[in-house]
C-alpha cells in the first residue's frame, strides 16, 4: 500500500518534470541559445494548453468545441497555434534588447491571460474547459498515470533530440554567433532579425506542447494555471539552475527544481502546525533563495554550457555533411 | 547529482517519519489555498476545518476512539500546485477524504487526475464554479458552498415573484460577476422578465456614470448590482443615487457590506436590497458562531461556515463508513439527506451513539442543510437583506 502510494507520487512527479521539461527547453532555445529574454512563459503555455483543449474536447455550451480531435491532432494545433502567435509577437518585440524583450514579453504574457478570461465564448472564460480527454484516461489510477508518463518521456525525447539536432547544426552555430556578438555577425552577413524570430518561434511551440500535455493531464485548463509565479518565474529559475544553454542541464533543473518545491513540503509539515503552515510560504524564499546562490556562486549553473567539447562534434557532423553532399 | 541523491533520501527519511507517526489514527488532507492569490482568506478557512476536527477528538474521537490527523497541503489556488499537494496527500500520506481544495480551478484538476482515479471523497468548501457540477466524477466530489448559479437564479425567481418584471443588470468583469449575471438573466428572462440593460464593467475606475446612463436608457426603474459593496460596488451604488438614474436597486451578497450603510447613510437605502446566502431555521448557525469565537476566530470571515461543515461532514461521513476510504462518498449523502435525526455543529458524541444504533442522521450545517443533490451540489439557502438602521436585516427568505 505505502509502496504503491511512493510510486504513484514519483510517477507523478516524473510527468509534471517532464512537461516542465518541455517548457525549459522551449526557453533555452530562446535564452540559452539565442539570448531572447522571454518572460511570457505563461503566455505561450495558456495558448497551447488552450487551444488542444479547444480541438479535443466535446461539446460545450460555455465555450468554443465540439470538434473532437484526436488528441495528437491537438498537440499539433497547440504547436501550430503557439508558433503563430509567437511570430507576430516577435515581428514586435524582437527588435527590443534584453531587458526591454523581458517587459514586452511579461505584458504580452498578461494580454493572454486577460484575454483567456474575458473572452468567455472561446475559452469558456473563468470556468475554463474541462472533459479535456486524456489518453489511457480510462486505466486505473496507477496505469493511467505510467501510461501517461510514457507518453511525456516519448514526447521529451524527441524535443530533446530535435534541439539537440538543430544546434548542432550549422544554424545551432549561428544563433550562438548571433547571441555573444551580434555585431559580427551581422558582418558576416547573418539576417539577425530573421533568425531570431525562428528560434523565437521554435522555442514558443515547444512551450505550447507543454502547455498542451498539461491541459490533457489534468483533464481541464482554467485561468488560474497561467499564473506568472508557476508558470514563467519557476522555468526561469529551472533553466538557469541546471545550465542555460545545455539542455542536459535544462533538464536536470527542472527535475532539481520541482523534486525541491514539492517534496520540500514533507519536511516542513514535520513542524509543529502553527509553523509548518507558515513555513509553506517559505517554499517560494526558498526557491528565490536558490536563484540568487546560483546565480552568485555559479552563474553557469549545475550544467554549464559546452565550449570546445561540442565544438569537436559539431566539426564531425559538419564533415559529414560535406562529405554527403559531395 | 549529489544534491539529488541526499533530497532523495531527505524525501525518503521524511516519509518514514510521516508513517510512523500515522498508525491507528485516521488522517484527512486539507488543502488550502495558503500561499496565492487567497492566501488572506485561507488560514480562517484551515482554523475553521480544524475547529470540527477538534471537536470529534475532544468527544471521544472517531470509529471508537481513534483519533482524526489533519494534514495541511497547499494548493496556491492553482492547479499544478494542488494536483502535486492532492498527490501527496493521497498516495504519501494515505489520507482518507480530502477537504478542499479553495479554488475552483485547482478543484477540477485535482478531481480529474487524482482524486477521482484514487478513489478519495472530497469536499471542497469554496469551490464555486458551476463546471464542478458536471464533473465525471464518480459521485465522489461535493461541496458544502453553492455553486454561483443557484444564488442569481433564485435571485431572479424572487424579484418576479415581487412583481419586479424589468431590471438593468451591472456585473463586475469576473467570475463572480459574470457567474451570477448570467445565471441570474437566463432564469429572469425564461420566467416572462425583461432584461432592459445588461453590462459588465471594469473594476476600479472614478466614475461609471455613462455606464449608467446607458443602462437606465433601457427604462427599467430597479438596477440589479452583481459587485463586491467594499470597492466598485459602493461607487457605483453611490453614483447611481445620487443621479437617480433608478429607483430601486438589488445586489446579491457581495454588496451586503457595512460599508455601504456606512458611507451611503440608512436614510438613502430604504430602496435597496440584497440577497445572501443564510442557514436556514435552525440554531446551527450560532451554535457554529459561538464555538468559532471561543476558538478565537471571526465567524464573519468568508468560507468559514462552509469549511466547518465539510470537515464535520466528512468525520461523520468516516464513522458511518466505518473508515472505509471506499464507502465515504455514499455516507456523505447519508448523515445529510434531510432524514433522520438532526445533528448540529459539534454535536459530535450524538450523532457517533446514533451511528452506532444504526439510526439515520441528518448534520445541519452552519452554512446551510446542505441536502446533496446528485451532482454533489448544496442548493443553498438565501436571504433577501434590507438596511435596517445601521446593519442588514433578514426581510425574506428566498426558495
Amino acid at each position: 500500500m505505502e509502496l504503491i502510494g511512493l510510486l504513484n507520487y514519483a510517477v507523478f512527479m516524473a510527468i509534471f518534470i517532464g512537461i516542465y521539461s518541455l517548457l525549459a527547453l522551449g526557453l533555452n532555445i530562446q535564452w540559452g541559445f539565442s539570448g531572447l529574454f522571454n518572460a511570457g512563459i505563461a503566455g505561450f503555455f495558456a495558448v497551447g494548453a488552450y487551444s488542444s483543449a479547444i480541438v479535443t474536447a466535446p461539446e460545450s455550451s460555455v465555450h468554443l468545441g465540439g470538434f473532437q480531435m484526436p488528441v495528437v491532432v491537438g498537440w499539433i494545433a497547440a504547436m501550430i497555434a503557439a508558433g503563430l502567435i509567437a511570430w507576430p509577437i516577435g515581428k514586435v518585440c524582437l527588435r527590443f534588447r534584453s531587458d526591454y524583450l523581458a517587459i514586452a514579453t511579461i505584458g504580452v504574457a498578461e494580454i493572454i491571460r486577460l484575454i483567456v478570461k474575458s473572452e468567455g465564448w472561446l475559452t469558456g472564460g473563468a470556468r475554463g474547459i474541462n472533459k479535456v480527454p486524456r489518453p489511457f484516461g480510462d486505466l486505473s489510477y496507477l496505469y493511467s498515470q505510467l501510461a501517461y508518463l510514457a507518453l511525456v518521456i516519448a514526447i521529451v525525447f524527441a524535443v530533446y533530440w530535435a534541439i539537440e539536432r538543430q544546434i548542432s547544426a550549422p544554424w545551432g552555430r549561428m544563433m550562438r554567433g548571433i547571441r555573444d556578438n551580434e555585431d559580427a555577425a551581422t558582418a558576416m552577413g547573418k539576417d539577425i532579425k530573421a533568425r531570431r524570430l525562428e528560434a523565437f518561434i521554435f522555442g514558443a511551440a515547444i512551450m505550447g506542447l507543454g502547455g498542451a500535455l498539461f491541459a490533457h493531464f489534468n483533464r481541464s485548463i482554467t485561468p488560474e494555471a497561467i499564473d506568472p509565479m508557476i508558470a514563467t518565474f519557476l522555468i526561469w529559475i529551472m533553466l538557469i539552475l541546471g545550465g542555460s544553454g545545455n539542455n542536459r542541464g535544462a533538464l536536470l533543473g527542472v527535475a532539481v527544481v520541482w523534486i525541491i518545491w514539492s517534496a520540500s513540503e514533507f519536511l516542513t509539515d514535520q513542524l509543529p502546525t502553527e509553523y509548518a503552515i507558515q513555513a509553506k510560504y517559505m517554499r517560494v524564499f526558498v526557491i528565490g533563495l536558490l536563484l540568487q546562490l546560483v546565480l552568485r556562486f555559479r552563474p553557469e549553473g549545475i550544467l554549464p554550457e559546452p565550449q570546445g567539447v561540442s565544438s569537436r562534434t559539431e566539426t564531425k557532423t559538419f564533415q559529414k555533411q560535406e562529405s554527403a553532399a559531395k | 547529482m549529489l544534491k539529488k541523491i541526499a533530497l532523495a533520501a531527505g524525501l525518503f527519511s521524511a516519509t518514514a517519519l510521516a508513517s510512523n507517526a500515522a498508525q491507528a489514527d485516521v488522517k484527512i488532507g486539507l488543502l488550502g489555498g495558503i500561499s496565492g492569490p487567497i492566501a488572506a482568506m485561507a488560514p480562517p478557512m484551515l482554523v475553521s476545518s480544524k475547529l470540527a476536527i477538534q471537536q470529534v477528538n475532544e468527544q471521544g474521537g472517531i470509529l471508537g476512539g481513534q483519533k482524526i490527523v489533519t494534514v495541511v497541503g497547499d494548493s496556491a489556488c492553482n492547479p499544478q500546485n494542488g494536483v502535486d499537494a492532492a498527490t501527496k496527500l493521497v498516495n504519501i500520506e494515505q489520507v482518507v477524504g480530502l477537504i478542499g481544495p479553495h479554488c475552483s480551478g485547482s478543484v477540477l484538476a485535482v478531481a480529474n487526475s487524482v482524486t477521482v482515479p484514487a478513489g478519495i471523497a472530497l469536499i471542497t468548501p469554496s469551490g464555486t464554479s458551476p463546471e464542478i457540477t458536471g464533473l465525471e466524477d464518480k459521485g465522489l466530489v461535493f461541496r458544502t458552498v453553492p455553486s454561483d448559479d443557484f444564488q442569481g437564479r433564485s435571485l431572479a425567481r424572487t424579484l418576479l415573484e415581487l412583481g419586479t418584471k424589468k431590471v438593468a443588470v451591472a456585473y463586475l468583469n469576473n467570475d463572480y460577476g459574470s457567474g451570477l449575471a448570467n445565471s441570474f438573466k437566463a432564469e429572469f428572462e425564461a420566467n416572462g422578465g425583461e432584461i432592459a440593460g445588461y453590462s459588465a464593467h471594469e473594476d476600479g475606475k472614478a466614475s461609471y456614470r455613462s455606464n449608467l446612463a446607458e443602462l437606465s436608457r433601457g427604462g427599467a426603474d430597479t438596477l440589479v448590482i452583481f459587485d463586491y459593496g467594499d470597492g466598485t460596488g459602493l461607487t457605483i451604488l453611490r453614483q447611481a443615487l445620487e443621479n437617480g438614474f433608478f429607483t430601486n436597486y438589488v445586489g446579491a451578497d457581495g454588496m451586503k457590506s457595512d460599508a455601504i450603510i456606512r458611507e451611503l447613510g440608512t436614510e438613502n437605502l430604504t430602496t435597496f436590497v440584497t440577497s445572501s446566502p443564510v442557514g436556514e431555521k435552525s440554531d446551527s448557525l450560532a451554535v457554529f458562531n459561538k464555538a468559532y469565537i471561543a476558538a478565537g476566530g471571526n465567524p464573519d470571515a468568508i468560507f468559514v461556515t462552509s469549511s466547518y461543515d465539510a470537515a464535520f461532514l466528512m468525520a461523520l461521513a468516516l464513522e458511518k463508513a466505518g473508515g472505509d476510504a471506499a464507502k465515504v462518498s455514499e455516507s456523505i449523502v447519508a448523515v445529510s439527506n434531510g432524514q433522520g435525526e438532526a445533528i448540529l455543529p459539534g454535536e459530535w458524541k450524538k450523532a457517533v451513539e446514533l451511528i452506532a444504533a444504526g439510526k439515520d442522521i441528518d448534520y445541519k450545517g452552519a452554512a446551510g442543510d446542505l441536502n446533496f443533490d446528485r451532482a454533489g451540489d448544496v442548493p443553498g439557502s438565501y436571504g433577501l437583506f434590507k438596511v435596517d438602521g445601521d446593519t442588514f436585516a433578514l426581510q425574506q427568505t428566498l426558495n
